[in-house]
């Protein structure tokens, strides 16, 4: 069975996901062995030479959105990533956000699963240091979430559900947002994924979740640095108001602020 | 940077208490394996119920998604007690440099 991981990255006006993504696939293919092919519209092939197989799609806007650590509102490509269950190569595959950087083989335990579909149930507040509960429900009637982030899948029936069902309610994205009570115009992955693996599992919510936790430094953490390979140092505020740092090393995490990943990366190369 | 910001800055101080929490749920994340189609979590829970079956039989146990694994427990023990003493080791050492941190 072949196995891979799989990068959607379209750029915006102020982010390079295709060189976020190129890094990321260095990491994944020293720490988890496997190909790593990308989505994107991106044409220069010096960029692309880090991936395996390139596959060519436009981007499909999810809207614009309000970015902290760039301080404004940017256009967010985020749409086609209900197509990757058809764009694959691989018969089992691992679709990573470009900004989740892989710092261990942890994801391993999740490639040697017998599971048809996997991904993360909770988010955890890396240095608050407890889950982010206002991020792990969304809606008005606080609907358990589940993050696009990270997602295993096979070729399988379960799997193909639940990309269709993700597909049918991106196109009807207002009748979604109006049922479940989502107060976000954006249509975002998290949401429909969530909503999908709802509809798919009969509301009994029994698709199984990754082990653990989603790790994540909120945007308003400064990673400030990769002190050597896959040791990270942040910066940041803490509840007194105290600026706060601390390091960590072979912990794989969200990087939900991409102007000091990227920042890291162009350090890197 | 201004002066304030330098001093600031220079006044941080090494989150001990999340860098704790940290290594704990990162840890947690490195107990966990595959082994015969199951998901399983290195650690005393799996360990003492290993011990409590007998080795010279295949067993049928529940794994961390409920369903249940036909297993070996002899191997079954031999990966998590490895995997457990492994990363117990790792996460002291890790506790130990960063308890030295200011």
């Amino acid at each position: 069975m072949t196995t891979g991981a799989v990068i959607l990255a379209f750029n915006n006006e102020e982010t390079d996901y295709v060189g976020m993504a190129a890094w990321s696939a260095r990491n994944i293919r020293r720490h988890l062995g496997i190909p790593t092919s990308i989505i994107t519209d991106c044409q220069d092939i010096d960029l692309l030479s880090d991936f395996d197989v390139v596959m060519s799609a436009d981007a499909q806007t999810g809207g614009a959105r309000y970015f902290e650590d760039y301080n404004q509102t940017v256009s967010w490509h985020n749409a086609g990533r209900t197509d990757v269950y058809d764009l694959t190569p691989y018969e089992q595959t691992l679709v990573l956000d470009a900004d989740y950087v892989v710092a261990s083989n942890d994801l391993k335990h999740v490639l040697n699963s017998a599971q048809d579909f996997m991904c993360y149930r909770s988010a955890w507040d890396m240095t608050a240091g407890h889950t982010l509960d206002r991020l792990n429900q969304f809606g008005d009637y606080n609907m358990p979430m589940w993050w696009a982030t990270v997602m295993m899948f096979r070729k399988s029936n379960t799997a193909q559900y639940i990309f269709d069902c993700m597909q049918m309610i991106k196109q009807n994205w207002q009748h979604y947002r109006d049922l479940y009570g989502i107060r976000h115009s954006n249509y975002r992955n998290d949401f429909a994924l969530s909503i999908a693996i709802g509809i798919v599992s009969g509301h009994t919510l029994s698709v199984a979740e990754i082990p653990g936790s989603l790790l994540s430094l909120m945007p308003a953490v400064t990673l400030t640095g990769q002190e050597w390979a896959d040791h990270y140092s942040v910066e940041y505020t803490d509840s007194n108001n105290k600026l706060k740092t601390m390091g960590f090393a072979g912990v794989d995490f969200h990087a939900m602020g991409k102007k000091h990943l990227e920042n890291i990366i162009a350090g890197a190369s | 940077m201004n002066t304030d910001d330098l001093i600031a800055h220079a006044r941080a101080r090494f989150d001990h208490v999340a860098a704790r929490r940290l290594l704990k749920e990162k840890y947690a994340g490195k107990m966990l394996f595959a082994y015969n189609g199951g998901m399983w979590r290195a650690g005393p829970e799996l360990l003492t119920l290993l011990q409590a079956v007998p080795v010279e039989d295949n067993v049928v146990l529940l794994d961390l998604y409920d369903n249940p694994v036909k297993v070996n427990p002899a191997e079954l023990q031999y990966l998590a007690l490895g995997r457990w003493q492994e990363q117990m080791n790792a996460w002291l050492v890790e506790h130990d440099e960063m308890s030295q941190k200011r």
